[in-house]
């Protein structure tokens, strides 16, 4: 069997060699013969032979090509050194991470190299993080202090150093002219520096009473990112009416606001709502005219005031909490329909059992006895004189 | 009224039909001249099942309760065809006699309803009495009430459900009456005005103008008074 076997083999291995001497084989040629170089650090540079040689004689060590360093990256031609013969295909294309142009080693990734200690250990460098920061505020003097202070304010929001950010500060100014259409207090907001201090010779009240005598207002100073120095003036004749407890309370909410936040423009926008909040309760607290009715009020929640029916859209965007909903007409809305709706069922009842009643077919009540006639017969019957109705109920056929 | 036969319009005294001749004679020696038994609910045709037959049979306990003086029975079979259900049920009533039917139960106060399973026919022949309490009307609408039921082979159903309104009809005469006095009543039966009774008008033209004149004289003073 093994003999066999081993004659098979040797009868098909045999016009092996006659048919390979009829195959065709590529031949390569010149110009596709020089040897390519991957790159994309695939191999380690310790682990090319003498790699220093090969970049300053590309080519030499290792039989690289000209104008290709052992990274695989293209170098450029040497002077006097011309490519003979046209260029290769796809030469001049890299497919992978290309080291630093200055030749220095680059870590992967833009990660700081790791820096070995002489005791084996390895330290990591720290980052160095850019801190922003702001730029040095000016004192509050000469032309800047005229800025705030010399003339009444034209705009709800005084920024002449633009602390806030354009954008925050058209959204708060237009909050602030919107709230002053809708209250009867009007919101004025300072921003300065919060390095920046009000000069001495400078009385915020005076000025308050200076500029906005005419109407009860309120001009909060803002000091940047700190709002725990946040100011409120009042109108004197305001703060005299009511307790102290009620601006103080005023004045703890509003900072509360400004504290969830850490960016200025948006500690100035809540505080601004919650002061337009708290100005409204205010200003319902004012209308009571006994002091009873003031301090009931007064230990009331704004929640327990109902915002009026015209109420802007604007401001329930930017203070949802104010508003509450007069919740009065949709009860009486309801009300009304179901009332309605009870109605028509009831009558739909009612109709139903009417309807019910008369088409009722059971007999019932007391035994009916009719008066007796006496009926002339008729065709000879003793008993039926042919009275009938008839009626078919073949499908189809409707004829009595 | 109509001629059993012919189906055309009979003189409420006429010994026969003026067109056809036909009478209770001309039945008898067609179906024939004996008393035949009848059972309350006589089911021929063996369409009813028995719960059918037994509440069919409540329905009418009810109804006798109500009515001491009515007799209500049904008929169902298969005609043939030289043989209609008015001509059957003239017939019947004449010739029938209902097992159970008191004495105070006549056949000319019994609503019989037959059922031709061959024709699929229904008709509610009625006796002198029964006829003055139910109009032809209220009859066929009791009729039509049932005819979904009939349609649907549900002939249990469609009995009692023409049972029951035959019943109303019943129960809402009876009421009328109640409200009438005696002479009334009587005017009534008479037919002179107001008729009481859904009794036929005379067939004869004349008679009825004659009675009409006869009664003018007396109601004209009346009425200048």
């Amino acid at each position: 069997m093994r003999r066999f076997s081993a004659i098979l083999v040797l009868l098909t291995m045999l016009p092996l060699p006659v048919r390979a001497a009829k195959v065709e084989l590529p031949t390569w040629e010149a110009s596709e013969s020089e040897t390519y170089y991957l790159g994309g650090g695939l191999w380690p540079k310790s682990l090319i032979p003498d790699a220093a040689a090969a970049a300053q004689d590309p080519g030499a060590a290792s039989g690289l090509a000209p104008g290709v360093a052992p990274d695989g990256t293209i170098l450029p031609a040497a002077p006097g050194f011309e490519i003979v013969g046209p260029p290769a295909p796809g030469a001049q294309q890299f497919y992978g991470p290309q080291g630093p142009v200055d030749g220095s080693e680059a870590t992967p990734g833009n990660r700081p190299a790791v820096i070995e200690n002489p005791d084996g250990t390895f330290v990591i460098p720290q980052e160095i993080v850019e801190e922003e920061a702001y730029e040095p505020l000016p004192p509050l003097e000469g032309e800047l202090s005229d800025l705030y202070f010399t003339h009444a304010p034209v705009d709800f929001l005084i920024d002449p150093q633009r602390l806030l950010t354009e954008q925050k500060s058209n959204d708060i100014k237009r909050f602030l002219e919107f709230h002053s259409d809708e209250s009867s207090f009007r919101i004025f907001v300072m921003a300065i520096g919060e390095t920046q201090k009000i000069p001495d010779h400078i009385d915020i009240e005076a000025l308050h009473k200076k500029w906005f005598s005419d109407e009860p207002t309120v001009l909060m100073l803002y000091y940047r990112e700190q709002p725990q120095l946040t100011r409120l003036v009042f109108n004197e004749s305001v703060r005299n009416s009511l307790p102290d407890s009620v601006f103080d309370r005023i004045l703890q909410n509003t900072l509360r606001e400004g504290g969830v936040t850490e960016l200025a423009p948006d500690q100035v926008e809540k505080m601004a709502i919650e002061l337009s909040i708290q100005l409204y309760w205010l200003s319902k607290l004012m209308e009571h005219e006994n002091k009873d009715d003031q301090a009931r009020a007064a230990n009331s929640t704004i929640h327990e005031l109902v915002a009026s029916s015209d109420a802007p859209e604007l401001l329930r965007e930017y203070a949802p909490g104010i508003f509450i909903e007069d919740t009065s007409k949709v009860i009486s809305l309801v009300f009304t329909l179901i009332v309605v709706i009870g109605g028509l069922a009831l009558i739909g009842l009612i109709g139903w059992g009417i309807l019910a009643w008369k088409g009722r077919e059971n007999i019932s009540g007391q035994p009916l006895l009719f008066p007796d006639f006496k009926i002339s017969p008729r065709l000879g019957g003793e008993f039926s004189g042919g009275g009938f109705v008839g009626m078919s109920f073949e499908l189809g056929d409707s004829s009595a | 009224m109509k001629c059993p036969k012919c189906q055309r319009p009979v003189d409420h005294e006429a010994e026969s039909c003026y067109s056809c001749g036909y009478s209770e004679v001309v039945a008898a020696s067609t179906c024939g001249s004996n008393v035949v038994l009848l059972n309350r609910i006589h089911d021929a045709a063996h369409c009813l099942r028995k719960h059918e037959r037994d509440d069919l049979a409540l329905t009418l306990d009810q109804l006798e309760l109500k009515f001491p003086q009515m007799l209500f029975c049904v008929y169902l079979g298969t005609l043939p065809s030289h043989l209609s259900l008015s001509e059957l049920g003239f017939w019947l009533l004449n010739h029938g006699q209902v097992k159970g039917a008191e004495y105070a139960r006549p056949n000319e106060n019994a609503v019989l309803i037959l059922v031709d399973m061959n024709t699929k026919q229904i008709g509610v022949s009625m006796g002198y009495f029964a006829e003055t309490l139910i109009t032809e009307e209220d009859a066929y609408r009791a009729l039509m009430a049932a005819r979904p039921n009939l349609v649907n082979s549900e002939y249990g159903e469609a009995l009692e459900r023409i049972f029951l309104r035959l019943g109303k009809t019943l129960d809402r005469k009876g009421r009328q009456l109640r409200k009438l006095t005696r002479e009334q009543l009587h005017a009534g039966v008479a037919g002179t005005k107001n008729p009481v009774l859904d009794l036929p008008n005379h067939i004869a033209p004349h008679l009825v103008a004659r009675v009409v004149a006869r009664a003018e004289p007396i109601e004209k003073p009346l009425k200048s008074a």
